[in-house]
Formats: structure tokens, sequence, C-alpha cells
């Protein structure tokens, strides 16, 4: 029940006194009340919206920075994996590895350098 | 970007449970409280890929099945007034009451709509001005914006032939029951992104403090939760046990303050049965005396409909993380979508009906999802 859905705001009004817009969810238009984040919100933005009423404004910065970071855990993910596999066809060769290499993974987004 | 699809990337996805696989150095026992998430979880398998590392207790967040049988009662009592025309968002229709539910009740001659918006049922109101319209005003913390603002706008527009039969509930009373009871397993939550887009967490913050445990604010996509996991099993494995964000993009500290403003002005705090659980002290939402005149429960006197909840239905064990749905004898036997037996199997955010609709079987037997 608390389905709160993204769409965009395409239109702002007033109707009685209350503060309505248009919101496009992918090509569905729907009318929502806006009385709630009518004083941050612009015509273009990304609301939320959970029966009929808009509850945030969508902050594109912290959804891009989120989006952003995601991504590079699966790339640096991508990284690690051929380090390892680059490493392993080499140990025979060397004899003191790091042992910091071995850490159970409970850091930080891992780097690509300097972790080891 | 659309704020939506990225949330689905399988490749991030499937990189976000090794990085959990990875952390957790022994099994961890997490609950979503929503039942919103709940659905994500088992439809998208992702129980499955986390294997023993994490077991996800679901939670009692489903405002529906937590509603008592008692106020179904009066629901259906209202319903079937012939001057009465019930509106009630869709989730309600199918919910069981001690002898019919609301679809029934419209087939034998109640006028009940299915309204999206509780502005919706204002119009119808203002439409039928010789008719009493009753919402059913049910949900969490998420809702109650919407509802008060029906109330508030009714009594601006001097429509006086509305009322609203108040069901609200409120999350971190729940938790805290949940963890005050003496078989708790719970390490860590997974709080949830809507309530907390309206409420902020800031009441979160002494339940982490006070019961050591680790509480994240997640959104509603598989990427979303699996982060929000990560987030929980990380601090469980670094020995934190704070309030993080993981669904910054729509949560905020403090919230939507204009929408806790009117929901403080129309409501206020009361004591809630909750389905299955029982009472909970100050955990739900009813009108303050000035709206009076808009509560359904004073204006047709119906503190009479008084009803105790069926014995053979498990929703409470359910409801309160004890048992997986699975694991109760009559499902898929004697309750199902069609027949149920309680709210959870019909309910769109119900732990049962996830199971049902989406791993009929118990997690060993489902194979590998599609």
């Amino acid at each position: 029940m608390c389905l709160g859905i993204p769409g965009k705001l395409t239109e702002m009004y007033g109707s009685e006194g209350l503060q309505m817009g248009m919101v496009d969810f992918g090509g569905v238009r729907r009318e929502v009340c806006l009385a709630y984040v009518a004083d941050e919100v612009k015509t273009g933005d990304y609301v939320i919206v959970h029966v009929g009423f808009a509850i945030s404004k969508v902050d594109e910065e912290e959804a891009r920075r989120t989006f952003k970071l995601l991504e590079e855990i699966s790339e640096l993910d991508e990284l690690e994996w051929m380090k390892e596999v680059a490493e392993k066809s080499l140990s025979g060769l060397e004899s003191d590895r790091d042992p910091s290499r071995d850490a159970s993974g409970t850091s930080d987004i891992p780097r690509p350098e300097g972790q080891s | 970007m659309k704020y939506l699809s990225e949330y689905r990337d399988p490749v991030l996805a499937r990189s976000l449970v090794d990085r959990i696989l990875g952390t957790a150095t022994r099994p961890r026992v997490l609950m979503e409280v929503c039942g919103g998430q709940t659905h994500t979880i088992v439809r998208q398998g992702l129980q499955e890929l986390l294997k023993d590392a994490v077991d996800m207790i679901h939670g009692p967040g489903c405002p529906v099945c937590v509603t008592p049988l008692e106020q179904i009662d009066r629901a259906l009592h209202l319903a079937s007034r012939p001057e009465v025309i019930f509106a009630s968002f869709g989730d309600m229709l199918r919910v069981p009451g001690s002898d019919a539910d609301l679809l029934q009740i419209r087939a034998r001659g109640g006028e009940v709509r299915v309204v999206y918006s509780p502005l919706d049922a204002l119009e119808i109101a203002r439409a039928h001005p010789d008719r009493e319209v009753v919402f059913f005003a049910v949900g969490f913390e998420t809702t109650a914006p919407a509802n008060a603002m029906s109330v508030w706008r009714a009594r601006e527009l001097g429509v006086t032939n509305f009322s609203v039969l108040v069901s609200h509930v409120t999350v971190p009373p729940a938790i805290r029951a949940i963890l005050d009871a003496p078989d708790n397993r719970v390490e860590a939550f997974l709080a949830a992104g809507h309530v907390c887009t309206v409420m902020g967490w800031r009441e979160y913050e002494p339940l982490a403090d006070e019961y050591t445990v680790p509480i994240v604010v997640t959104g509603f996509e598989p990427v979303d939760i699996l982060e929000g996991i990560y987030m929980a099993v990380r601090q469980l494995e670094e020995g934190r046990a704070e309030v993080e964000n993981q669904y910054a993009r729509s949560v905020r500290r403090s919230g939507n303050e204009p929408a806790q403003e009117l929901v403080a002005r129309v409501f206020q705090l009361v004591d809630r049965a909750w389905r299955g659980i029982g009472e909970i002290p100050s955990s739900g939402l009813g009108l303050r005396e000035e709206f009076s005149q808009f509560d359904a429960e004073k204006k047709f006197d119906l503190g009479s409909i008084r009803t105790s909840e069926p014995e053979e239905c498990m929703a409470g064990d359910v409801l309160r993380g004890r048992i997986k749905p699975f694991e109760c004898p009559e499902f898929g036997v004697a309750c199902t979508p069609e027949r149920p037996l309680g709210a959870p199997m019909v309910s769109s955010e119900g732990a049962c009906a996830a199971y049902y609709n989406y791993a009929r079987f118990q997690p060993e037997e489902a194979g590998e999802p599609a």
C-alpha cells in the first residue's frame, strides 16, 4: 500500500485553493495533489507519488550519486576479479604477498589501487 | 534517468549479492518492514541469491494485513447500509471479514467503490449530497497525509456527508514490539522508504541506540533492497548500530514536514490493535476531537461491533516474522487467494500472497529463479 511511483511533473495549477498538477508516469498522465511538495517543485521535476499525492521531489543529484556509486562497485568488481586472476597466475613467482589483500571485504568501495 | 529502470539492473544486483556474500562472516537475520519490499524480495528470488548468508524475515508492514477483523466487520456493516457509498483502496476489497468481504457486500447490493486517492472519495461525496460517503482510511505513515487531507478538505469545503473509518498504524512501535519479543531473532532492519519519506528517520535513532540494532532506510527496487541489505550487514560486521539512508533520492532526515504538520493537525496518537499481534500502545492514529463529525465510528455508532480473530489463521506468526508463510499448515491448502483465511493471502503486499504467487514451494524445491 505504501507503493510510491516516480513520475515527471508536467503541469501545475490551483484547484479550489489546493495545489494540483499533472504527472507523467512513462506515458500515463494523472492528476496529483502537490500540497506537500509545492514549495520545492517546478514542472520538469520528478516526484514520488502515493495515492494521488506527491510525497517527495526526487533528488536528481542523490539519484545520480547513488547510481554512480553502485555502477563503480560493479565495474570495480570486474577489475578486482581481473587483478585476482593476474595475481594468481603470478603467485608462483612471488614469494611474499601483502596479507592485507585477504581482507574479508568489509571495507567500503575498494579502489583498484592503493588497497593492497 | 527515470529513477526506476536503473535500480533494476541485473549486473549491479549480481555484484551487490557477491559483496553481501563476501561480507557476512556468519548467517545474519534481517527484517524488511514493508510489504512492498517483501514482494520485491520474493518475486525477484533475492532470498535464493543470498543463500544462507542472510535470512530475510518479513515484517508487519502491510496495513491491509494488520487491520483487525473487527474493523473489517465494521466496514462491511457500513457498506451494507442503503444510505452509504463505501469508498476504499482496492486492496481492502477481498480481505475476509467474519462472514463476507467487501466484494461480496457489493454483489449483495451494497455500494462499494474503489478509489485511487482519498480526494476521489471526497469528490464522490460532493457529487452525491443525498448519500453518506464513508472512506476506509487505512495505512501507515505514508498514506496518513493523503487521508488527513481528505478530512481537512471536507471541513474546508463544508462537506457534511463525508466521513472516514480510520485504521491507521505507525511503524516505530511495531519495530519496538518485535525487538521486545523474547524470541526475537532480528539483528537489523530495513526501514520502509516511503514511510520515512514522510516521517524522516529521526524517530528511528533512539531505537538503533537503545536496542543496538542497525536500521537502514531502504527503497523498493531490487538494487535498492540489495544495497540496503549490504549496508545493514556491513554495520553488523563492523559492530555499528546506526540509522543509515540508502534511499537518499527520496528520503531526508526530517522527512516531509508540511505533510507531518497536517497529519498532526487532523490525527492524534491512539492505542491500536494489530491483527495477529494485539494491542500496541500509541501505535496508531485516530481523528482529533475537533474532527469528530468526520469520524464514521461516531457518526454510525459502530462501538457495538466486536469480533475476535479466527484461530486457524497463523497470520500473527507470519506478521511477527516467527514463521514463513509456507510453514503454515493451511498455506495453499485451506487458504488460497480465492478462499483466503487471512488478509496476508489477498493483500498486494501480504507475505502469504507473495509466496503463493511467486514461490509456491519451499525455497529448496523452487529451483533457480527464472
